[in-house]
């Protein structure tokens, strides 16, 4: 399995398409889940292949927290950002608790997030 | 002295008719009718207070009225009586005396005219009132006289008092003139000579001595007493119904030894009537003693008491009248307050209501844009990438430079939407300290590019002294969002908007917000805060945004004050505390 930077789960299907697109552009491997579900069960099968997950918190199925929290049973070390439209300060803080790296509302700036991912990359070697 | 009057006056005066109806409130009143109500309640209370006191009044003028009556009933039988006792008395008194003397004398005697002299002047000396004395034989001739006047010889057959006198023992006359044509009473006792046939003696009583003994019972002027014949003629002079002899028109009365007391009429004036026949053991006197009182007379002393009832009464009525206006004012007034203070309440709430809503909706709206905008955000920035990535249009500026455009366009309005969401959000409380200038600079910086395009010129003089606000920003900021999007809606190109900062005292700051656009007409100017209240109803606005900022000002401690003039501009005060009290906030 090749090595995936940025997992994104976003049940806004175009947003992830296009975003993942974007990253494929500047030279980085992408993969997107359209709900909490898949997103878990891939994160389970390559906890080990990924460099950063990029979640929303209104997913259809299960709702971001949990799945944020499902993703730190797997593995911790996985740096999550939460990437939302509507988060509210509770929404932050109950994140940030919970061990999100970010809290970022959409519209996400692609430059931005290409310098997140250059840092992350940096501190884990 | 004369406002101070008609001030006092306002007791009695409810507030509800100075009050100016504000058809927003007309809904939550619970009671829609006061003038009704007050009336209403004015009306009940005087009647309730004022029936019984009418009532109680005329039973007591009733109960007045009739021991008035009693009274002079009473008091008109005892004089009658009295009266009727002497007169009897009076005439007992002298026929007795002429029965005597014709028993002890006999005829030889008292056809001596000496003799006769004699006798009467003795009779006069015991008994006075008597004026002379005759002997009549059957044949009506005068035997013996003693007297003033020269009788001697006169025959009375023809007489009408004869023929009485003949038939009865004893007789008293009624006042007659006779010869000598002066009023006076006969008083005749018949009597039988040794041979067999009947002589009469006869006295005259002069009346004067009779009238002083009625007079003696005239107790007051109202009192009227006198003597009339069972014809009505009068036998002595009367007050009311003319002098001796006039025949009135008082009624016939029955026989009765008692004395009766009646109510009649004398010439149209109401009279209590005290009579009694005048009768002795011996003989029945042809003579009814009358009392007679005008009841208006006697009644004086009741309809002077009457009189101070009427005023007390009245006066009591007035106080009543007052005290229960001044109740029903007053209760009415503070029924008015509470209900108008609830109406206010419940208009509040419902504007909260409103507001809430309208909140979460705004919140609805504000999630579901902002989906499309990162979709279009990512789709422009693709489109780009691929411009920029592949090297055939990378120096393509114009499109390029385009797509740039949609991308800002999708960040301002993201920062829209998220400041909506902020704004939805009020009840986050969240003080920070901020500098005002940084606030306002944040503020304009979304118009920027707008105020360059249109030539607006933006001047902002808020001098560094200015402390750092202890607020809540996002209020704060909101506040300033909406007064300077309205003045930017409201400028042409060319205009001004001008934000001036200064700080009042050690507690407030103030900021105005001037603008030199198309201002608010004066109609306008008093409904601005109302919510939804829109003049750019064209313009898709929604009528929240000055109300929401009035709100905002208010839960930040603050006022807010607007000066407009149509055509010329308008100017948003705004006092600050620079330090919020967090109960302000709650």
């Amino acid at each position: 399995m090749k090595h995936t930077d940025i997992l994104i789960i976003d049940d806004e299907k175009k947003f992830a398409a296009m975003l993942a697109k974007r990253i494929g552009l500047r030279g980085c491997h992408s993969e997107v889940c359209n709900d909490g579900r898949t997103g878990l069960k891939w994160i389970k099968e390559y906890s080990d292949s990924v460099t950063l997950i990029l979640l929303d918190l209104k997913l259809p199925d299960i709702y971001g927290t949990k799945v944020l929290t499902g993703i730190k049973e797997i593995n911790p070390a996985i740096p999550v950002i939460i990437l939302t439209g509507h988060g509210t300060e509770k929404d932050r803080q109950q994140c940030e608790q919970l061990g999100a790296y970010m809290f970022i509302h959409k519209p996400l700036e692609i430059d931005r997030l290409m310098i997140i991912l250059e840092q992350i990359r940096e501190t884990s070697k | 002295m004369r406002k101070k009057f008609i001030s006092s006056l306002k007791i009695f005066w409810p507030e509800f008719h100075k009050r100016k109806g504000n058809i927003h409130l007309e809904p939550f009143y619970t009671f829609t009718d006061y003038q009704h109500l007050w009336t209403m309640s004015i009306f009940v209370l005087a009647l309730t207070a004022l029936i019984p006191l009418c009532i109680v009044t005329l039973i007591h003028y009733q109960l007045i009225q009739k021991s008035v009556d009693s009274e002079l009933r009473l008091r008109t039988e005892r004089l009658t009586s009295n009266a009727k006792r002497s007169v009897a008395f009076f005439m007992e008194e002298r026929l007795n005396a002429l029965i005597f003397t014709v028993d002890e004398m006999g005829y030889d005697h008292l056809i001596d005219n000496k003799k006769l002299v004699e006798i009467l002047k003795n009779l006069k000396h015991g008994f006075g009132g008597l004026s002379d004395l005759s002997v009549i034989d059957m044949g009506g001739n005068q035997i013996a006289y003693a007297g003033p006047f020269n009788l001697q010889g006169k025959n009375y057959k023809d007489q009408p008092w004869f023929a009485q006198g003949l038939k009865n023992k004893y007789f008293i006359s009624e006042v007659f003139t006779g010869y000598r044509e002066l009023p006076h009473i006969i008083i005749a006792v018949r009597s039988v000579k040794k041979d067999g046939s009947i002589f009469i003696l006869r006295a005259t009583l002069d009346t004067e001595r009779l009238m002083q003994t009625l007079t003696s019972y005239k107790t007051g002027e109202y009192i009227d007493i006198f003597l009339v014949n069972n014809n009505g003629v009068l036998q002595t002079p009367s007050v009311h119904y003319g002098d001796i002899f006039t025949r009135t028109d008082l009624k016939t009365f029955n026989y009765s030894t008692r004395t009766e007391v009646s109510m009649s009429t004398c010439q149209g004036v109401p009279v209590i009537l005290g009579h009694s026949f005048i009768s002795t053991d011996t003989v029945v006197t042809p003579f009814i003693l009358v009392v007679s009182k005008k009841k208006q007379d006697m009644m004086y002393a009741w309809l002077e008491l009457r009189q101070k009832i009427n005023w007390t009464v009245g006066i009591s009525v007035i106080l009543i009248v007052l005290v229960i206006t001044f109740a029903s004012t007053f209760m009415v007034n503070k029924l008015y307050q509470i209900d108008n203070a609830k109406a206010q309440t419940m208009l509040q709430m419902e504007q909260n209501q409103q507001l809430a809503s309208i909140g979460q909706l705004a919140a609805g709206v504000a999630h579901e844009i902002n989906n499309p905008l990162a979709v279009i955000n990512q789709t422009a920035g693709y489109v780009k990438d691929l411009f920029s990535f592949k090297d055939e249009v990378r120096d393509d500026d114009e499109i390029i430079e385009n797509i740039d455009s949609i991308l800002e366009a999708v960040d301002r309005c993201g920062t829209i939407t998220r400041q909506l969401l902020g704004f939805v959000r009020q009840f986050d409380i969240k003080i920070k300290k901020v500098r005002l200038k940084k606030i306002v600079a944040d503020v304009l910086s979304f118009h920027k590019k707008e105020s360059e395009y249109r030539g607006i010129h933006v001047t902002v003089d808020i001098p560094d002294t200015i402390p750092d606000m202890e607020t809540d920003s996002g209020k704060l900021q909101q506040i300033l969002v909406n007064l300077v999007n309205n003045a930017f809606q409201a400028v042409t190109e060319d205009g001004c908007l001008d934000i001036i900062g200064s700080q009042i005292d050690t507690e407030t700051i103030e900021l105005v917000i001037q603008d030199t656009g198309c201002g608010i007409s004066e109609d306008s100017l008093a409904k601005i805060h109302e919510p939804f209240f829109s003049t750019k109803q064209d313009q898709m606005g929604t009528g929240l945004g000055l109300s929401i900022t009035y709100g905002l000002v208010k839960k930040l401690g603050g006022n807010i004050s607007v000066h407009s003039t149509e055509g010329v501009g308008t100017s948003f005060t705004i006092t600050l505390p620079i330090k919020i009290q967090e109960r302000e906030l709650a």
